[in-house]
């Protein structure tokens, strides 16, 4: 994931840095003439006597050469000459299926770095280009969200409630990070709370039974507060270090199902609420998250499937939407694909990765 | 459904029909406009760009046809670019044929296997179902459960692990029915031995449709994963699931374009029932909030008797309590509201929120109130005063204020369904406009 969307960053910000460039050299003869123009103005305030106009070019005064520094070594760099170039970026992150609201904000910040910017005289312009990214692109991301830390400083049992829409992964997602969870040395129990789909309910079982983690289940059509209920129990009596709560999936625009989202929530108090979406959605990634996010809460973000998509524009979304970190990526059809997301070394192997 | 999209298009146009010229930089900003609603639904961005510029020079170069002015030639165009994105529908015959179910992991092939099933059921078929998704747990049982719901036969093996094997004995068993669905292990692109499964499985059913379903949430990867599954199996259909969500399709119409095929169906709900056929047209003009009456009749002949709701009197805006009544009982089975007044053609006229926030059990208080009115009142509702009030809300246990929400409720229907009929667009009536499209395409 992230590949293919590093290879067009690269392309964008080479034609980031060769449009500043373009302007440096538009700028520099423009510049030759200035400080010949401001000399008159400069020349009593500097030196009356009339050699100095001769030998001002060998020699300059002191008055002179802070102005060729400020003017001569510097760039400003206005929004004329990005326009084209961002625009460039603008179509490269909507291809890489950031949603349009995220893809103006990084716009507008890498524009707000970059416009009336002055570049000093050791600076590249793609140094210039890769900071103003990246800190639009870290900005976006924010902080990942470490899981293991969390667990081992807080009263057990963690209680971890999975939301989401349907079909983006919820139940696959539980049984993956409890596999990496009894991997790292907690012990764990499965609340089968997607009462509702068929088969969901022998989904997880078989899942859990393949990695060795209880499940508590009700029979389907149960009301899923009292499956949670029970598996909250069950962890706090057998002092079982994590509980992970399975939901049904559900649209964020049914008033009923959302409610019962409310409801679940009270009834579990869940420590953590994760929002689990497919790296795959498109634009809609942002009005659900936002709407998930609203009604019951998100801690932290799962972004499953992120194996179909090397361009992973629904992180930059979703993370830009409710600004909660990303916790895991699922990248695989094994309860071992599963990588803890660290947004930093991700943004760095993005611009650094070409350069 | 679709509501951004057509909100977002349907200011596009509204800016133009504002305009007093129509010149190159009132096209430009149309175009710039479209860009942006087609985008954040997840339209493919190459495809937005190409539609984009053939709207631009076409508006631009093409004069128009006579009679015609200039702000309704640019509207037609964008129109007939639009439908051209997802023109064709795909044919669905009532013959014996085997349909083969392709798509991503979690872009709900199961569930839609289960309500084709239900589909061609209805239509009087002998439908079979064959599970061959040998991977995920529980797959089988949750087709199976599905299936065991309508009576369809389902055949399938939670234990067999080989899904060409398993497919093999399904069509023997099957072998009486006379339409085959098999279901399939949700598989992306890029899964090569997955692929060669699928590829196997297509040539060994012979499968007559190779279906692509496609989660109208998916975005931009919707094309590139649509062209590989295409060049191993060749897609005829896609059908596009959840679009009862905020999800626009956008990538779905991309997958359409990508392929060159159409769309079959819309899945749009989480029952069995909540499955439609597709109608580029309708859909566009739906987009455009020009309305999709054909659609809606066809939804209200299948489920409706004509007692239940006189679609023509509501059209003409004779609409009275008892209407309102009998649309209260037929709601349950046409779908929600809101649905269903996606399909009229309310042009650009804005609906008030609070239309649809009336929820199910609410409906069902409204139905109680208006069981303790009389006739004279249910036919012409201003008769109600504030002593008819009191004396309904006591027959039915209701408060006078809930009265007095219903007639609310009532009233706002009405200047809703009169809109249609009037000219409510004012110079700019949408409803008149398609009618003048419809002839001349």
């Amino acid at each position: 994931m992230f590949g293919g969307l590093r290879e067009k960053l690269k392309a964008a910000r080479d034609r980031l840095g060769g449009s500043i460039e373009a302007a440096a050299a538009r700028a520099e003869p423009v510049e030759e003439t200035v400080p010949a123009a401001a000399a008159p103005a400069t020349q009593p305030v500097s030196d009356p006597g009339p050699a100095t106009a001769t030998t001002a070019p060998a020699s300059p005064s002191f008055v002179q050469k802070v102005k060729t520094l400020i003017i001569e070594r510097e760039l400003i760099v206005s929004e004329k000459d990005l326009d084209d170039a961002l625009s460039e970026l603008e179509m490269t992150l909507l291809e890489s299926d950031v949603a349009l609201p995220a893809t103006d904000a990084i716009i507008g910040s890498v524009e707000k770095n970059l416009v009336g910017r002055h570049r000093k005289i050791g600076e590249s312009v793609d140094d210039l280009v890769v900071h103003a990214l990246k800190t639009a692109l870290l900005d976006v991301l924010g902080n990942g969200f470490d899981l293991r830390e969390y667990i081992t400083k807080h009263d057990r049992p963690v209680k971890i409630l999975f939301t989401g829409v349907n079909g983006t992964g919820k139940t696959t997602t539980v049984a993956k990070i409890g596999a990496y969870l009894k991997k790292e040395g907690f012990t764990v129990v499965i609340g089968a709370g997607d009462t509702y789909r068929a088969g969901a309910i022998e989904q997880i079982a078989v899942h859990a039974e393949r990695i060795g983690i209880r499940v508590i289940q009700h029979q389907e059509g149960a009301d899923p507060s009292a499956v949670l209920f029970d598996a909250v129990e069950y962890a706090r009596s057998h002092k079982i270090d994590v509980v992970l709560a399975d939901t049904a999936g559900r649209f964020h625009n049914k008033a009923n199902l959302m409610s019962q989202l409310e409801k679940i929530k009270r009834v579990m108090k869940p420590d953590l609420v994760v929002y689990v979406d497919e790296a795959v959605a498109g634009n809609d990634a942002v009005t659900r998250a936002f709407e998930f996010d609203k009604t019951v809460g998100a801690d932290a973000v799962v972004l499953t499937k992120a194996d179909m998509d090397s361009r992973g524009g629904a992180a930059i979304s979703i993370a830009h939407t409710i600004g909660k970190p990303l916790m895991f990526l699922g990248v695989g059809q094994a309860y071992e694909d599963i990588l803890p997301f660290e947004p930093a070394k991700v943004v760095d192997e993005l611009l650094d990765g070409g350069a | 459904m679709l509501d951004g999209l057509s909100t977002s298009l349907k200011d596009a146009l509204k800016k133009l029909a504002g305009k007093t010229v129509v010149d190159k930089a009132a096209v430009d900003e149309l175009v710039k406009d479209l860009q942006r609603a087609l985008i954040s639904s997840d339209v493919n961005v190459k495809l937005v760009m190409e539609l984009s510029k053939a709207i631009r020079t076409r508006s631009l170069e093409e004069e128009p046809p006579k009679g015609m002015n200039v702000r309704e030639h640019v509207l037609r165009i964008v129109y007939q670019e639009l439908v051209r994105l997802v023109w064709a529908s795909t044919e669905v015959r009532l013959e014996p044929q085997t349909i083969l179910m392709a798509g991503l992991q979690g872009s709900g092939k199961t569930t839609t296997t289960a309500k084709l099933a239900r589909y061609f059921q209805k239509k009087g078929m002998k439908v079979g179902v064959i599970c061959a998704d040998t991977f995920r747990p529980g797959a089988f049982d949750q087709i199976s459960t599905l299936c065991a719901k309508i009576n369809v036969p389902c055949f399938g093996n939670a234990q067999e692990k080989d899904a060409l094997k398993l497919t093999r004995e399904g069509l023997a068993s099957l072998k009486e029915q006379e339409l085959i669905i098999v279901d399939t292990q949700g598989r992306h692109a890029l899964e090569a031995d997955l692929i060669r499964e699928i590829i196997d499985l297509n040539v060994l059913t012979k499968a007559t449709h190779r279906w692509l379903v496609i989660d109208a949430a998916l975005g931009q990867q919707a094309s590139e994963q649509a062209r590989r599954f295409h060049e191993a199996i060749g897609i005829d259909g896609v059908i596009i699931t959840k679009m009862d969500g905020t999800a626009k399709g956008g990538g779905a119409m991309s997958a359409v374009a990508e392929t060159k095929s159409g769309i079959a169906f819309i899945g749009s709900g989480e029952t069995i029932e909540d499955l439609e056929r597709f109608d580029p047209d309708g859909f566009i003009s739906r987009l455009l909030g020009m309305g999709d009456l054909k659609a809606l009749v066809e939804r209200a002949n299948e489920t409706l008797t004509p007692d239940d709701v006189d679609v023509n009197a509501m059209m003409k805006g004779k609409f009275t309590l008892r209407d309102m009544y009998k649309q209260l009982e037929a709601l349950n089975k046409m779908g929600p509201l809101k649905q269903i007044m996606g399909m009229l053609p309310l042009g650009n006229m804005q609906l008030p929120e609070g239309v649809y926030d009336v929820t199910s059990t609410k409906m069902v208080r409204y139905r109680i109130i208006m069981d303790s009115m009389n006739p004279a009142e249910l036919d012409e509702p201003s008769l109600i005063n504030s002593s008819r009030m009191q004396r309904i809300a006591h027959g039915a246990g209701a408060t006078p204020d809930e009265v007095r929400e219903l007639l609310k409720y009532y009233k706002m229907m009405q200047r809703t369904l009169k809109g249609l009929k009037g000219s409510g667009g004012g110079k700019f009536n949408m409803q008149r406009l398609m009618k003048r499209f419809s002839g001349m395409q």
